[in-house]
């Protein structure tokens, strides 16, 4: 037996002892698979978190798998079928659109305003900036509370305003009315947004040109102006990502409604985060929730697509 | 920016700051003020602006009477338990994208980003399974790992725009000295990434512990609970609700958060827009 520290005659080219990179086809491969290495935790917990769900949720729609099925049955599109023809599923769509675009709306003006005002210098702006972020920080429970107790019924702030100007006799049950609720759960979901929106306006406003302004100012435009024909333009793209931000952000809301209406009164505020979890959770009908899940991300995919356009452009 | 030497520009100025002002700012003094007054005056048709008796027993109850504690511990075992692992996954992989050339860099990285938009809800629905069949339905660490559905995405994002921006010049200089690359990714580019990592690291953070549906739906036992759903349980799910308790408590689990917040909003407002205004 010979020596095991001689090894094997080299015969062929590759077995000769090169560099470790020269050898598996250049440091370009060997980087490629540093690439690969650093990838590989993440990529592994996206896969059994999120890709695996998400394929496992697409198939469960075809399936019906209710508390009364034993093991679930494929049944085709006939959940899809059931759920396009069912009104609720159509209300809470229509509920959906509502509550999305006018919290969207609705923080886009305020955070805007909210933003170019913070941009003027003046005393104590430091602090309010740094204030601003409190609504959104805070736990989205604690944020419901604090505005189901503005609009509570006997001894809110709101009745209690509204009953010193003598604007209302008795106090009202807001959230029991649908549109007090809508009211309600789109100005918690404005609240808990604004900062957020402003961090983003702000960010873009640091980059406008500023010697621009002052020429214009100087050929006599006006604050107005101003605004109009050189910081809205130029807060174009950012004005685009924050609204896709908002939409998928307020279609992904469920905390907000669930901890202050619960999606009610009846169905007033039933949004389609809310129409998915009461399939799912409290009926147990999963198949009907997947395929309702199914409808909202292709609800989701136009403007997945414009944001995701965006980014790669850059 | 506006020139605010005009008087009306002042009164437009002073006015909005103090309408949009009072939208954001007042319920929270709300929320500190209610959890301060008695109940006699909590419980009046016309509120009072001030409370005219300052008491804090709606915090000692709060504390004593509820499991506040327990929630409050459990959230931030699970936030914070998530939020290492998310900023762990997302340092490598967002390195990996911004700094190494692979077939399949782009679409995999634009796959990611899209489960942005994936259904919480959605994915809860297989979740729930899969947790029950590994046997983690109903602990922390099931918990735990299912965070990683909110933050990873955009974390892993945020990483990657950060770390383009470091200068190749930086890593090809310690290569060519013979450093290998894990080497020069710890050594080198770690630590001068501190404040976007820092970044991440509360955005994953603040995720988790502002959950509500995935906390509510993988947690059954009351002593493994995390704020949002023990809040929610606790005082909205009696027949008599308790506001002044539950005002109190708002503002205790509100404030480690907010504490963090206002010492690092600086990186935070920096690295959350980062990719996005450029």
């Amino acid at each position: 037996m010979s020596s095991d520290t001689a090894g094997p005659v080299p015969t062929r080219i590759e077995d000769y002892p090169v560099s470790r990179h020269a050898r598996r086809g250049g440091l370009q491969a060997v980087q490629r698979r540093i690439g690969l290495l650093m990838l590989a935790p993440a990529a592994i917990a996206f896969a059994v978190v999120i890709l695996y769900p998400f394929g496992q949720a697409l198939a469960l729609s075809l399936f019906e798998d209710t508390l009364q099925s034993i093991t679930p049955t494929f049944i085709g599109l006939r959940n899809f079928e059931q759920v396009l023809t069912d009104p609720e599923v159509w209300g809470s769509f229509g509920t959906t659109v509502i509550y999305v675009g006018c919290s969207t709306l609705g923080t886009l003006v305020l955070g805007l305003g909210w933003a170019l005002l913070l941009n003027q210098k003046f005393r104590g702006r430091g602090v309010i900036r740094a204030l601003t972020l409190m609504p959104w920080v805070v736990p989205s429970t604690v944020s419901a509370f604090i505005w189901a107790w503005i609009f509570n019924s006997r001894f809110g702030l709101i009745n209690g305003l509204l009953l010193e100007l003598h604007l209302i006799q008795v106090p009202q049950a807001w959230l029991s009315t649908p549109e007090g609720a809508m009211l309600a759960v789109i100005l918690t979901r404005v609240w808990r947004s604004i900062p957020l929106f402003m961090a983003f306006f702000l960010a873009g406003l640091q980059n406008v040109d500023t010697e621009q302004l002052d020429a214009a100012r100087v050929d006599g435009a006006g604050n107005f102006a101003i605004l109009r024909d050189h910081v809205l333009p130029h807060l174009r793209p950012v004005l685009i990502v924050v609204v896709v931000l908002g939409v998928i952000g307020g279609l992904q809301d469920f905390d907000t409604i669930y901890a202050l209406t619960g999606g009610g009164p009846v169905r007033a505020t039933a949004v389609l985060s809310v129409e998915v979890y009461r399939k799912a959770f409290e009926q147990w009908d999963v198949g009907m929730a997947s395929a309702i899940g199914v409808l909202w991300v292709a609800t989701l995919l136009p403007p997945a697509f414009f944001y995701l356009r965006l980014l790669v452009r850059r | 920016m506006f020139d605010l030497s005009s008087r009306i520009s002042k009164i437009v100025f002073g006015g909005l700051l103090v309408v949009i002002g009072f939208y954001l700012f007042f319920p929270i003094y709300w929320m500190i003020t209610s959890a301060l007054k008695n109940n006699a005056e909590l419980y009046q048709i016309i509120p009072t602006f001030f409370p005219h008796e300052i008491t804090f027993s709606h915090f000692w109850s709060a504390i004593a009477e509820s499991r506040l504690l327990v929630y409050l511990g459990n959230s931030l075992i699970t936030s914070g338990a998530s939020a290492t692992i998310n900023t762990i996954l997302a340092i490598y992989a967002g390195y990996s994208f911004a700094k190494y050339r692979y077939a399949g860099r782009q679409p995999i990285m634009l796959f990611m980003l899209s489960a942005q938009m994936f259904p919480f809800g959605l994915l809860l629905i297989s979740l729930y399974p899969v947790m029950t069949s590994l046997g983690l339905l109903d602990t922390r660490p099931g918990l735990i790992l299912s965070y990683i559905v909110f933050a990873l995405p955009v974390a892993t994002y945020m990483l990657y725009s950060y770390f383009s921006q470091v200068p190749d010049e930086l890593i090809d200089a310690a290569r060519a000295d013979g450093a290998s690359d894990l080497r020069i990714f710890h050594t080198i580019v770690l630590p001068i990434s501190v404040p976007p990592i820092v970044t991440v690291f509360l955005y994953s953070f603040m995720w988790s512990w502002n959950d509500l549906l995935y906390s509510l739906t993988l947690i059954v036992s009351e002593d493994k609970r995390t704020i949002g759903p023990g809040l929610l349980l606790t005082y909205l799910n009696e027949t008599n609700a308790d506001w002044g308790g539950a005002m109190a408590a708002s503002l205790l689990v509100s404030l480690p958060i907010v504490i963090a917040f206002m010492f690092l909003q600086r990186y935070f407002i920096q690295g959350v827009t980062a990719g996005a205004v450029k």
